[in-house]
């Protein structure tokens, strides 16, 4: 296949929960081997997009076209293809990491000495050979997001759909689970990636969709909509630099910690001016900078509200 | 679903609670209940005696006495008469039996023997039981004594057992095998009260399973509705299966019960699993929580086990009870154990007990069956 044609396909997905609209007419492509984001807030509709791509509920509308296929009634062949992990660290805690990686090896249909070798290779990749017989529960919260990782691999998954799957755990599991999900693609699995942290959309995906009350607000790459959607501005910090300084082709100024941040579609141009007065009206500069665009001031920009938690 | 399977029993086996409560909790109901009223059972009659007499013909008495089914002796000829008489007016003894000095002499002489029962009579059972037997004896001293006179008067012997046969014969005919003791009540009275309890832990199982979101994530492999479904009522048929082996098995180590035909004690089993579990499977996926099913199991063991005979015999309720007892899969389930284990039934005696349990069992199959879409629909969202 090649690296550009879509693995994925979702059109006009629609369902409601009661009289609440979940989704209403999501649409996005995932190209194969890419790491996509599906970045919002909660109650956005990520988590029902997951587990309709994942064939666990039926849309009310729409269609999702897996590897070209036209997956509605298809949950084996979606099964075949797909690997699942949900928000929720959903293992039985009473069993050794080995029996969870067997029943669920089982359930995605690998059997007898194939299934072992794909254990011992889960295994290694989540660093858990040591504690294969242990059972689950005394594991530590990292360590089950691990195996909750791992038990959506045993099959080798084209697509490995991730909902959330670092909610809970301190910054040192989650870059492991990162360095695992960068791992996996880079070996050529797609990653489909749900959060609403905008940091690990930045640190893990080169695709983005940007989901709001049901409906994708914008998708592409990364680079594409932080150029489009990202806040270009200047940041400059100065002794004797007291009151806004007046520059042309700035949009708009607003003081930021101690300094001035000047947003503008020109930048270069912008901190040339801004230097030029600096040394006319001898400043003390600090700090003057090109502010990246941020995948926040996409999200505010494209959503018109900042990303929230609720 | 050989997987579910294996993963149910697997988690079974590290759940202590279910042991406890499938197991040690019966056996404690058992051996408390079996402490309490088996001596009910126990016949037997002690017989607290004084020879005064310590000739050969007093023990000879004696050994008759002794010979007797159910009676046991005890000598208190080296304590003081007067105190035991005061034991019996204390109501420390029911009964004493003095064997007056001159027993043998007397007979040898020809004139009546002096036997003397002090008797409580407040314990008028246990000294009636007594009395009988001492008559009975005594009566045997008589015809002892006719026989001889008839003789002497020049009848033959055989004659003479003719001429003292009694005019009426009364005879005993058993028309059971065996009969009901209290062991065979309540051991199989409470295995199958036990045994629905299982539907506790299936209500746990499935509910645990859908609010973890392992119900959610294995719709996303390539399981399937009801090989799941199937797959997590099996381990629970085995474990009532056992359970039944073990209270069953508990039963006969402890209280000597017999088992009856092997065979239709198997099928029996397995029809009370099916049953109990069918129940259990349908109630699991019809409550809205573990609460409701905890209640709903409670009621439905707790009644089922009171109006169904399994704390008492079902002769013993009052008739309207009686009749809704025959609508309770324990009734048929404790009568097919009885029939069994009591009258000696075989698999073709007890087809009505079979019949009732594997209908209960597959209905609530059905039932589960047909509600579990829905169950499962609440368990994704």
């Amino acid at each position: 296949m090649h690296q550009e044609e879509a693995i994925l396909k979702v059109t006009g997905l629609k369902k409601a929960f009661g009289k609440k609209q979940a989704l209403d007419g999501v649409a996005f492509s995932v190209k194969s081997g890419s790491s996509f984001g599906l970045l919002g807030p909660n109650g956005a509709g990520k988590s029902t997009t997951m587990k309709i791509l994942t064939g666990i509920i039926k849309p009310d509308g729409g269609r999702v076209d897996l590897l070209g296929r036209d997956v509605s009634g298809q949950k084996d062949w979606v099964a075949k293809y797909v690997g699942y992990v949900p928000q929720d660290i959903t293992l039985y805690e009473e069993l050794s990491a080995y029996d969870n990686l067997l029943f669920f090896g089982q359930l995605y249909g690998v059997k007898g000495p194939e299934l072992r070798r794909r254990i011992a290779e889960v295994l290694e990749q989540t660093g858990l050979t040591e504690r294969a017989n242990d059972a689950v529960k005394t594991f530590s919260g990292g360590m089950k997001r691990r195996i909750n990782l791992g038990c959506a691999l045993l099959h080798r998954p084209k697509v490995l759909v991730l909902d959330e799957p670092t909610v809970g755990i301190d910054p040192q599991s989650r870059n492991r689970i990162f360095e695992m999900i960068r791992d996996l693609n880079r070996q050529g699995v797609t990653i489909i990636y749900s959060t609403h942290y905008l940091e690990e959309v930045e640190a893990l995906c080169d695709e983005v969709a940007i989901i709001d009350h049901g409906v994708v607000k914008a998708q592409g790459p990364l680079g594409v909509l932080l150029e489009k959607h990202g806040r270009k501005a200047i940041y400059i910090e100065a002794g004797g630099l007291n009151d806004a300084p007046d520059v042309p082709n700035v949009s708009r100024v607003t003081k930021e910690g101690a300094g001035w941040l000047l947003e503008t579609e020109h930048p270069a141009v912008v901190m040339h001016v801004l230097l030029q007065k600096a040394a006319a009206r001898r400043w003390d500069v600090k700090q003057i900078e090109i502010v990246r665009p941020s995948l926040e001031n996409v999200f505010l920009s494209v959503t018109g509200t900042a990303l929230r938690d609720e | 679903m050989k997987a579910i399977i294996v993963k149910e029993l697997k988690l079974m086996i590290k759940e202590k609670g279910n042991i406890f409560f499938l197991l040690i909790m019966p056996m404690l109901f058992m051996l408390m209940f079996g402490s309490l009223f088996n001596k009910g059972n126990d016949l037997s009659v002690e017989i607290h005696y004084v020879d005064q007499d310590h000739t050969a013909l007093s023990q000879t008495f004696l050994k008759q006495l002794k010979k007797t089914d159910g009676i046991h002796l005890k000598n208190e000829s080296s304590a003081d008469l007067s105190s035991l008489i005061n034991k019996i007016k204390k109501g420390q003894l029911a009964s004493m039996l003095v064997i007056n000095k001159g027993f043998e002499e007397a007979i040898k002489e020809g004139r009546q023997a002096q036997v003397k029962l002090y008797r409580d009579p407040a314990a008028s059972s246990e000294v009636s039981a007594i009395e009988a037997v001492l008559k009975n004896i005594a009566n045997g001293y008589r015809e002892a004594k006719l026989a001889k006179s008839l003789t002497a008067l020049g009848e033959n012997k055989e004659q003479a057992v003719k001429t003292l046969t009694p005019p009426i014969q009364i005879q005993n005919i058993n028309t059971t095998g065996e009969h009901i003791d209290y062991i065979s009540q309540v051991v199989p009275g409470m295995t199958v009260m036990f045994i629905f309890y299982i539907m506790i832990s299936m209500t746990k199982r499935f509910f645990k399973e859908k609010e973890s979101g392992l119900l959610s994530r294995i719709q996303s492999t390539t399981m399937k509705p009801l090989p799941y479904l199937v797959g997590m009522w099996v381990p629970f048929v085995i474990a009532v299966i056992v359970q039944s082996i073990i209270l069953l098995g508990f039963g006969h180590f402890v209280y000597h019960l017999k088992l009856g035909h092997l065979s239709a004690l198997s099928m029996l089993i397995i029809g009370l699993s099916l049953c109990g579990t069918g129940v259990g499977l349908a109630l699991s996926v019809l409550v809205r929580g573990e609460n409701q099913g905890m209640a709903i199991t409670q009621l439905i063991a707790l009644a089922g086990a009171m109006v169904g005979g399994l704390w008492m015999p079902s002769y013993l309720l009052p008739f309207f009870i009686q009749n809704i007892g025959y609508f309770t899969p324990q009734y048929w389930a404790l009568r097919g154990l009885q029939d069994i284990i009591v009258h000696g039934a075989d698999v073709g005696d007890i087809w009505r007990s079979l019949a009732v349990l594997a209908a209960f069992g597959f209905a609530g199959l059905f039932v589960a069956v047909l509600r579990f879409p829905r169950f499962l629909k609440s368990a994704t969202h």
